[in-house]
């Protein structure tokens, strides 16, 4: 390579490594803010002010589900800490106990009030009459 | 592997309550791919034309 | 050896003759694979055990997703290639390739928005992926805007050459967003390193169709690339024998 495309060459990486770097520190200040939800364990962590609207994210607890009327309540755990939520509406289809759930709502005496609460799923994708395989 | 998953046509387009969803996704995708393929295309024999014309 | 099939490559000549005798191969075969995927994929199939019928959207949304980054990954390799060794060829396929990644990025974004809808119960959510995808997004539709706001293509070019490169960090961020922070979007089925998490009968019409709509958007390229090339060289007299 003659020396002139060698200085482009070395610009261009310059040039890359700066908005590499510049990117990397916005998004190490920005850290935690970026996780879409706090897990149980994370939650316990931090210092919430109550009343704050916060999203949690876990695993719906088997047998934890109760309803009554329009009210359902339930457990998010993710197998270290866990937290109650208490939700007044309409769950999504794929909310069931066991699998993935993200609520949205505030968090008053330990108990999570949901104002909204939506399901989330895993990567695996397979027909019905299949054993899950390892 | 290439048995049908639905017994009827209707069953296929209702596709137990999640058709809806499904087949607005496949018309967007097949809107957008013909929408571009038309653009580019008469895009490029308006420039042919030109391009003949000029010379 | 290889400095002269570059060059010769890269001469817009070359490139228009080896283009028009590829395209209609590469145009049906892919259309071919891409129909016969998504009917196999839409019909086929058995559904999913969690998400019933609506996990069909993966035939739609994950050859989207997967090209929008690719193109992005393209359209760098031809800045790189156009600021270094000046390539001309190499700056008319960045802006070739622009638009139809937009189209391809929006594709994702409102596929995925109305998968969304049945599986999680929400449509938007300012997630980690979601929102780096829609940066994507922006930054195409920001390229192809700056590049008509020139009137001096040389400066264009090369502007649009080094913001390539500097917007570049985004595409790891895509990548990685879903295992750096918690998501609302699942992380990936397939991987380089790992099995499959998918189960072969969904897998294969998947592969299927990522190749099949892989192939279209090839497609598309070499026509707007064509566009491009007779938009700016217009005064040269080969041109007419080769479009």
């Amino acid at each position: 390579m003659n020396p002139i495309r060698k200085k482009r060459l070395s610009s261009i990486l310059f040039v890359f490594l700066f908005s590499v770097s510049g990117v990397s520190l916005i998004l190490y200040s920005l850290n935690s803010n970026l996780d879409y939800f706090f897990t149980p364990t994370e939650l316990k962590k931090v210092q919430m002010p109550p009343n704050k609207r916060i999203k949690i994210g876990g695993m719906v607890l088997e047998d934890s589900v109760k309803r009554n009327t329009s009210k359902i309540s339930f457990t998010i755990t993710d197998y270290e800490n866990s937290v109650i939520v208490v939700f007044e509406g309409i769950v999504p289809d794929l909310f069931k106990e066991g699998s993935g759930v993200v609520a949205l709502g505030y968090l008053d005496n330990e108990i999570f009030y949901a104002k909204e609460v939506l399901a989330k799923h895993d990567e695996n994708y397979m027909p019905p009459n299949l054993d899950i395989k390892q | 592997m290439f048995n049908l998953a639905f017994k009827s046509l209707q069953e296929a387009i209702y596709m137990s309550g999640h058709g809806i969803y499904v087949w607005s996704v496949l018309i967007i995708v097949i809107f957008c791919l013909f929408y571009a393929f038309t653009h580019y295309k008469i895009r490029l024999r308006q420039l042919k034309k030109r391009l003949d014309e000029s010379n | 050896m290889i400095k002269k099939f570059i060059h010769q490559f890269a001469s817009p000549k070359t490139y228009l003759y080896q283009i028009n005798r590829a395209y209609k191969y590469i145009f049906y075969s892919s259309l071919f694979i891409y129909t016969f995927s998504l009917i196999w994929g839409l019909l086929f199939t058995p559904e999913d055990f969690v998400q019933g019928n609506s996990f069909r959207i993966i035939y739609l949304h994950v050859p989207a997703s997967f090209l929008s980054q690719s193109l992005y990954v393209a359209m760098a390799i031809a800045s790189v290639t156009y600021l270094i060794w000046r390539v001309k060829l190499a700056a008319y396929l960045i802006i070739a390739i622009a638009p139809i990644g937009a189209m391809v990025t929006f594709i994702a974004l409102s596929s995925g928005s109305i998968w969304g809808i049945p599986t999680w119960g929400t449509w938007w959510q300012w997630d980690a992926r979601i929102t780096s995808t829609l940066i994507l997004f922006i930054m195409y539709l920001g390229l192809i805007s700056l590049h008509t706001s020139f009137s001096n293509h040389e400066k264009a070019d090369k502007l649009l050459s080094w913001l390539v490169i500097v917007g570049f960090v985004n595409i790891p961020i895509i990548k990685k967003s879903v295992d750096w922070w918690s998501t609302l979007h699942q992380s990936a089925s397939i991987t380089l390193t790992d099995r499959p998490s998918i189960d072969p009968s969904m897998l294969y019409p998947l592969i299927g169709s990522i190749i099949g709509f892989f192939g279209l958007i090839i497609c598309l390229v070499i026509i707007s690339s064509k566009v491009q090339i007779i938009k700016r060289e217009s005064t040269k007299s080969w041109l007419k024998d080769y479009v």
